[in-house]
């Protein structure tokens, strides 16, 4: 709920600034609220704070519980990513135990993973953002946009069979659009492929520390590839369909690429173990993590400045300055040197011990539950507010970079991704190209997510290929031994399907001490810090230009929501738009908009 | 701990951590105690049943020994 209220400012004389807030806004998972000051007479966001009023607290009950049961309870963070956490936890649980599973349970983790990241990629895209891109929503928010798509020929027409821009547009609406049905089946067979791996969907139930129960037979895997080959047409697809939308908004409004457009800061903590390199121990992580499926790293300014695990990990500061929480220097340091004798921060999630302090929001000073996760740059000594560029665009731009990558299906070229697809029920082999755009935006960051659904069902292929070789040979081991220590530490890194994600973990007395997992969306949806660094959302949304043609009295937000949502922001529910003087607006953002176009 | 006001806990906090003396699935050594699992990684039809197993083994050494879940 927001009051919007009307008022002349100091410097501008000529522009009005009006208030407008989205609290919460839908198609995302937990709770998020954009407030913002909009200058409608020259079209741009003047301010905005992103907020959340959702407290979870996994940090303080995890405290005392049983270290095993760590990724059975952080599953429950998520109810889409859950098995992201899973896997995170049990990357944590790994090192501090010191043990290494056999391969054949990393390859069936990482087919349970791909299938995950194909599921929660289309199901977003297909199903939620692209209800902003759809003719329903252009018709109400830009008809020009909606009359020009209807007379502009779409240019992978004879991949995915739609003759103009606007029949695309059409495929998207919420309910009766064929994409969207056809996204729905997708998500269905995805998500049946995750089951084989990783026993359930959202919250696994065979995916442990040391390894997986998933019984290792050929049919297992058999499964998983038929499921697979039949999805590789849509996939093929959609990228033609989301290139050809993403084109021709940029064609249509000329300016379009300033929405949800920032510095190219982004954070990515790798992907996908390879067995053969990787035994979970500290003292070898950089070169375990560098050998990843998606390479980690961090990107500045375009600029790959490293992609080893030890240096992103001790850089996290998780700092304070708008949240709702007490500071936590003079508390007791867990962990005060890595394992390698590099000293740790204090404000690293190793040594963080979370204070609540709940407290009215006041936007001039704690406004937010969620912390501002910020990197240390050592060369500059800032301290960045990373994005994830909705997780895909920050995997393709660091993979792109590195150069590490080189499988059969996908090979990273220093300044692209090259995803090749086998041939597919209708359509031919197809070789896809990612490659690293000029910006940091909302069309750019979408674009990325459908790559990477090529790019996940390609690296499924290969790890298809491995685990039949490896139960083939008869090795059919899937779980290692191990012992819990009494005092231990341990941290994972993973990429959750909507970016960056770590666990830390401490142990004393065979009990968590301290437990600390830090999803994408703290680190996307961060108020503004100690430093006065606002987070990534609000960094994208301020300045922005608004395309919107509607005025003030029947503003959608459109531009707005699209920025935000390109980001895949994973805080639930609907939206309201209280516009002061006791009025609600009664439009809903969310896929019952279909319902009223029919 | 934070300084608001909570109640008091109905139950310990760690009182699903491990009781010393219960036996873990995950300990060193079971694996090697389980039948059917051999320690070059591979395993044979005893893993699967107890009945006959010896029958059901393949016909050929060549041949994986696969057995079902």
């Amino acid at each position: 709920m927001a009051a919007r209220t009307t008022q002349r400012t100091a410097a501008a004389p000529s522009s009005q600034l009006v208030e407008m807030a989205w609290d919460p806004i839908t198609r995302i998972i937990g709770n998020l609220g954009i407030y913002t000051k909009i200058d409608f007479a020259n079209r741009r966001v003047a301010e905005c704070h992103s907020t959340s009023s959702l407290f979870r607290g996994y940090s303080m009950f995890m405290k005392g519980k049983d270290p095993r049961d760590a990724g059975f309870i952080t599953s429950r963070i998520c109810g889409i990513c859950g098995d992201n956490h899973t896997t995170c936890s049990v990357y944590a649980q790994n090192m501090a135990y010191g043990v290494k599973p056999p391969p054949l349970a990393e390859w069936i983790i990482n087919l349970g993973e791909a299938a995950e990241y194909m599921f929660d990629h289309t199901i977003f895209q297909d199903n939620l953002v692209f209800v902003d891109y759809s003719a329903a929503m252009v018709a109400q928010t830009n008809p020009s946009v909606l009359a020009r798509a209807e007379n502009t020929q779409a240019p992978g027409a004879g991949i995915h069979g739609y003759r103009t821009i606007a029949d695309i547009m059409r495929s998207f609406n919420p309910f009766e659009g064929d994409l969207y049905k056809e996204a729905l089946q997708v998500s269905r067979v995805t998500r049946e492929m995750f089951c084989l791996m990783e026993g359930r969907h959202v919250h696994p139930s065979t995916v442990y520390p040391g390894g997986v129960g998933t019984m290792p037979e050929p049919s297992l895997i058999t499964d998983y590839l038929s499921r697979l080959m039949s999805i590789l047409d849509f996939v093929k697809k959609s990228v033609a369909m989301n290139n050809d939308v993403f084109d021709f908004f940029y064609a249509a409004l000329p300016g379009y690429e300033e929405v949800g457009r920032r510095r190219v800061l982004l954070g990515c903590w790798g992907a996908w173990q390879d067995p053969a390199v990787c035994d979970y121990r500290y003292q070898t992580m950089s070169e375990w993590g560098r050998s990843m499926y998606v390479t980690p790293g961090i990107v500045v300014d375009g600029e790959l400045i490293t992609t080893n695990l030890v240096d992103i990990n001790l850089g996290i500061r998780i700092l304070l300055g708008s949240s709702f929480y007490g500071d936590w220097v003079n508390e007791q340091p867990f962990v005060t040197h890595d394992p390698l004798g590099n000293p740790v921060d204090m404000r690293h999630p190793w040594n963080q011990t979370t204070l609540p302090e709940p407290q009215k929001r006041d936007f001039d000073g704690k406004y937010s539950w969620v912390m501002s996760p910020r990197w240390f740059d050592r060369r500059t000594g800032d301290h960045l507010a990373l994005d994830t560029g909705g997780g895909p665009y920050a995997r393709l731009y660091t993979t792109a970079l590195a150069g590490l990558v080189d499988t059969p299906y996908v090979t990273s070229t220093g300044n692209s991704v090259r995803i090749s697809l086998p041939k597919s029920e209708r359509l031919p082999a197809t070789t896809l190209e990612w490659k690293i755009p000029p910006w940091s935006n909302a069309i750019e960051r979408n674009r990325a997510r459908v790559y990477f659904v090529a790019y996940s069902a390609a690296m499924a292929l290969y790890f298809v290929e491995r685990a039949l070789e490896g139960i083939r040979s008869g090795d059919t081991r899937v779980f290692t031994d191990f012992d819990v220590p009494d005092e231990a530490i341990g941290c994972g890194f993973h990429e959750a399907v909507r970016g960056v994600l770590s666990h830390h973990m401490v142990i004393q007395d065979g009990k968590i001490a301290n437990y600390h997992p830090y999803p994408p969306t703290p680190w996307n949806g961060s108020p503004r810090d100690s430093y006065g660094t606002p987070g990534p959302y609000e960094d994208a949304v301020q300045d922005m230009p608004i395309f919107e043609e509607n005025g003030p009295d029947d503003f959608k937000g459109v531009d707005i929501m699209r920025a935000v949502r390109s980001f895949d922001p994973c805080l639930p529910c609907g939206v309201h738009m209280y516009v002061g003087n006791g009025r609600t607006i009664t439009h809903q953002h969310s896929p019952m908009l279909g319902a009223q176009h029919g | 701990m934070a300084s608001i006001r909570v109640g008091r806990p109905d139950v310990p906090v760690d009182i699903s951590a491990h009781t010393p003396g219960v036996p873990e699935g995950n300990a060193t050594g079971n694996y090697e105690k389980q039948r059917g699992h051999h320690l070059d990684g591979t395993a044979d039809a005893r893993r699967s049943t107890g009945i006959r197993p010896t029958r059901r083994d393949p016909i050929l050494d060549v041949m994986p020994n696969l057995p079902p879940g």
